[in-house]
């Protein structure tokens, strides 16, 4: 009985990111990349750390307007991440679509198929905005466990 | 015996990861971040909203006068708008940290209204913008920039045109 609090405190303490890329320009993505490779940046401090498979996720990053071709791929592999998730929206494009909104090509806004809980906006956001953003979605993610 | 001056230098200099979440973050003075509108020095000439890529600016006529709207969340920040302002009146800060909830999607909007006044001379409503005084020679004193700014736009024209220019 006395265990599962104590599962509960550890787990808490480290949520692990995925990355989905809808479409996006690889700016976001680098930044990303930069965020949690990078010594000077490292998101690992926060606990947290980047994961291959859906299934492993906590955090969910998502760059990308969202294109027509990807969107079905994009769904399913959402759908495959176990709640609770919480999704953070990087760069401008998830958000509103950026400078591709109103396009054919593009479904942004992201959150009229996604649920969306923090966004983070910029082109690309700075590691530093990331690294904000996830915070905040940890806080948000602990309210949720 | 490299790995020892390594050593040695790592101990005194601590670690190279930013203190960020916990402590502040280093920030360049020239970041190109959040837009800053001063309605009291815009032109009113628009033309931010023709440059801007993401059509984020957007102006607006309403019966106070002329709005001015940037939605930051389509923003792509590449300061096209401060570029071609001919009067300063868009500025971009260094403050990066836009990050938000999704519930305040919409209101990451820095807002500005550039209001309607009656003119000095003929009582016509227009709007209160900046004049263009680039060309005015010589330069007006504060004094003449004042009354020039109350008028309307034809009024203006008419007042520069029968300004006394010493010789």
């Amino acid at each position: 009985m006395g265990l599962i609090p104590d599962f509960k405190k550890i787990a808490t303490r480290s949520p692990w990111l995925y990355r989905i890329n809808a479409g996006s320009c690889n700016g976001c993505d680098v930044e990303m990349a930069t965020t949690a490779l990078i010594p000077r940046y490292d998101v690992e401090r926060l606990g947290c750390q980047y994961c291959g498979s859906p299934k492993h996720a906590d955090i969910v990053l998502i760059s990308g307007p969202l294109t027509v071709r990807v969107k079905d791929a994009v769904l399913r592999m959402f759908d495959e991440i176990p709640e609770p998730k919480v999704t953070v929206a990087v760069g401008v494009c998830p958000i509103s679509g950026g400078i591709f909104r109103e396009s054919y090509a593009v479904l942004a806004p992201i959150d009229q198929y996604i649920p969306i809980d923090v966004n983070v906006p910029g082109c690309p956001p700075r590691p530093q905005a990331i690294i904000a953003g996830v915070a905040k979605a940890i806080e948000i993610w602990r309210e949720r466990l | 015996m490299n790995f020892l001056t390594i050593f040695a230098r790592n101990l005194r200099q601590g670690p190279q990861t930013e203190a960020f979440p916990l402590g502040p973050a280093f920030t360049p003075e020239r970041l190109r971040g959040r837009i800053e509108f001063k309605a009291e020095s815009c032109e009113g000439c628009r033309i931010c909203e023709r440059v801007c890529p993401a059509n984020a600016i957007r102006f607006a006529k309403t019966p106070d006068g002329m709005t001015f709207d940037c939605w930051h969340n389509t923003c792509v920040f590449c300061g096209n708008c401060e570029f071609y302002c001919p009067t300063d009146a868009i500025h971009q800060t260094n403050d990066w940290d836009l990050t938000h909830v999704n519930a305040d999607k919409f209101e990451m909007v820095e807002h500005g209204l550039i209001p309607n006044q009656k003119c000095a001379d003929c009582g016509a409503t227009a709007l209160n913008t900046a004049p263009v005084i680039k060309n005015a020679k010589p330069p007006l004193s504060d004094a003449e920039y004042a009354e020039l700014r109350a008028r309307c736009p034809k009024c203006r024209a008419k007042y520069l045109k029968n300004r006394k220019v010493p010789s």
